[in-house]
């Protein structure tokens, strides 16, 4: 009990400094979630300023005699003529890794209902991506669990790769998969030295709240919830709160990368978070431009990318990387807002309606998917079973456009075909269940050394799924000694032979 | 009404014409009011308007509100008009308020600073601090 009243005379006595400066303004004008206000000589930019009944706004206008701001919640209760004043602080979002597990709203309070958060630290949500003295180059990989992507268009951590593509071709599903596959990994290899877990930020933008409550239940069953926070700024959420939604998520990114650890960020998507800022801009009167985007959205985007990094031992030794979403309008990729974040990406993943619909799922179209800089961060074993691949399948799909007018082949294009189909059913994989790299090596490594060669087609699948059963149940000592050596060497070379031997003596 | 580009830069351009010394001029405001009215350019109405926000903002920037509880006596009142004078200079324009909503104390608004020593101030801080301590 004394403690409390202290604390309390503490608290009374640090007020007998009585007098306070402030700086105040009139507002002048208010709705759509964008006030005008007039004084507040002393404010900065991005500044926030305080209404009242606890309303928070942000100064994002500064003009002569007149201040442009946007509000952070709702404006019941604001009239013209209200007394607002600056706070001096800039908008801060609570980090740390007690929002594991959590779903929080742009400004980071709970809305999970499982209570109040514990906050290592408050971040800033604007802040000035790291520089190049601070940067280390990429070179560790993100394992997604999905082959298509892992063995062609390698991601690494520190990396910004971009998922585009049209609605419905699941651009969603990859990023889920690639958080369930970090939630796997950490659980596998907790506590091992030298391990690095990669925790996982979802920041849904301008979504369905049903969507959102849909990703949640399915990263809940996967059991990839305590490694993930979920940053939700859903289609009923404000203009303002969807804009600043993916800042949020990075302040929170950040604070792994500071203390040394690793994070994953998804923002979904970034389609609708221009159209956010639009709306902001537009109530602002900001001069539109191309398709009524302001000016500054190619900056709005290039800043929230640039955040996204690799440090070095100095600077934190962490690194954030970036899966930004893009919605294509029917799979035209030269609109003015994926043209921009393609070009600010390290490569991006790109999706097919056409595919889709074939059943090659996910949609990945090889032609048109790059990655810039995950090759240097692929492992070796990847690299030895893998590098070919991506030439092949192109080779492939050149070839087979001509082979549909005639049927008289020679057998060295009879050989691609054949084997170009069949790295096409291998990278079918259902959703929401990603592979281990070690069963992705073994599979590719059996397809290239030509054990799959007389197994029909259409067989493909089936013999893909007894082969990584039969792998997991009763050679995982070959698949532990290619997790911890990271290559295929000799050895493992004639392990591999002689178990897939064995293994085609007992397939029918 | 919203003014077009023309006439607000007619009008940022008559403001400044109505400045002596960088300090707003009387005369010279009555002068230029008197001239747009006979003139009567495009748009005067709203030009007349957005003219008169702009002498607002200017006339507060050197104008004390003084605000307290209960009526200041006049030795009080003098010696805080000597020292806002001796701050913010001799021709600052001032207007003393009773508002009992503050409790007890001083509240002082010169432009858009606002000096707050009142009871109603304090106890707001007070409740702040100890909700987000």
């Amino acid at each position: 009990m004394s403690s409390i009243l202290q604390e309390l005379e503490s608290q009374i006595s640090g007020l007998k400094t009585t007098t306070t400066k402030s700086n105040v303004g009139i507002v002048r004008e208010i709705g759509d979630g964008v006030a005008r206000i007039e004084g507040l000589s002393d404010v900065m930019l991005n500044e926030l300023i305080e209404f009242p009944g606890g309303l928070y706004g942000l100064a994002l206008n500064l003009e002569e005699g007149e201040v442009g701001c946007i509000l952070l919640g709702d404006e019941k209760g604001v009239v013209e003529g209200v007394e607002v004043k600056t706070t001096g602080r800039l908008l801060s979002v609570p980090v740390g890794k007690g929002l594991l597990g959590r779903v929080v709203d742009t400004l980071g309070a709970p809305v999970d209902g499982k209570g109040p958060i514990t906050a290592s630290a408050i971040y800033p949500v604007e802040k000035v991506a790291p520089g190049i003295i601070k940067r280390k180059s990429v070179s560790q990989p993100v394992q997604t669990g999905i082959m298509a992507i892992d063995a062609m268009i390698p991601v690494g951590r520190g990396q910004r790769e971009l998922i585009i593509g049209d609605r419905a071709t699941g651009k969603t599903t990859i990023a889920i998969d690639t958080i369930i596959n970090q939630a796997r990994i950490n659980k596998a290899n907790e506590g091992k030295a030298g391990f690095r877990p990669l925790y996982s930020i979802y920041v849904g933008i301008g979504q369905k709240n049903s969507n959102i409550a849909r990703s949640l239940a399915v990263l809940e069953a996967a059991g990839a919830l305590p490694y993930t926070i979920i940053v939700s700024a859903p289609a009923s959420d404000t203009a303002t709160n969807q804009y600043l939604a993916p800042f949020s998520g990075a302040a929170m990114g950040e604070w792994f990368m500071d203390n040394g650890m690793d994070a994953l960020i998804v923002y979904d998507d970034l389609s609708k978070h221009a159209v956010a800022y639009r709306q902001v801009s537009l109530l602002l009167k900001r001069p539109s431009g191309r398709e009524a985007y302001p000016g500054d959205v190619f900056y709005l985007h290039s800043r929230l990318l640039e955040r996204s990094a690799r440090v070095d031992e100095k600077n934190g030794n962490g690194s954030v990387t970036a899966l930004p979403i893009i919605e294509t309008q029917a799979g035209d990729v030269s609109a003015y807002i994926p043209t921009n974040v393609i070009s600010i990406t390290d490569g991006q993943i790109y999706l097919e309606t056409d595919l889709f619909y074939q059943g090659i799922r996910p949609a990945v179209s090889v032609g048109l998917s790059v990655s810039r800089v995950g090759s240097a961060a692929q492992i070796k074993a990847v690299k030895q079973v893998a590098g070919k691949i991506k030439g092949d399948l192109a080779q492939f799909r050149e070839l087979a456009a001509f082979a549909q007018f005639g049927s008289d082949l020679d057998a060295k294009t009879k050989s691609i075909l054949d084997r170009g189909a069949r790295i096409v059913e291998l990278f079918k994989q259902v959703q929401y269940n990603p592979l281990a790299t070690e069963i992705m090596v073994t599979t590719l490594w059996s397809m290239q050394n030509g054990f799959m060669d007389d197994v029909a087609v259409d067989k493909i699948k089936d013999f893909q799924l007894k082969l990584q059963d039969y792998f997991s149940t009763r050679k995982d000592t070959i698949l532990a000694k290619i997790r911890d050596k990271g290559a295929i060497d000799d050895d493992i070379t004639a392990d591999l032979k002689a178990a897939l031997a064995e293994f085609k003596t007992s397939y029918r | 009404m919203k003014l077009d580009k023309e006439a607000r830069k007619l009008t940022k351009g008559l403001f400044q014409v109505s400045l002596t010394n960088g300090r707003l001029d009387e005369k010279k405001v009555s002068a230029v009011v008197k001239k747009v009215i006979t003139a009567k350019p495009h748009s005067f109405v709203g030009i007349l308007k957005e003219y008169q926000r702009l002498v607002r903002l200017e006339v507060a920037k050197y104008h004390a509100v003084i605000e307290s509880a209960t009526p200041l006596d006049k030795k009080t009142g003098d010696q805080l008009l000597a020292n806002l004078q001796a701050k913010y200079g001799k021709d600052l324009t001032t207007e003393f308020k009773v508002s009992p909503e503050l409790l007890g104390g001083l509240r002082i608004k010169i432009g858009s600073d606002v000096f707050d020593s009142s009871v109603r101030e304090r106890l707001a801080r007070l409740e702040n601090q100890l909700t987000h301590a």
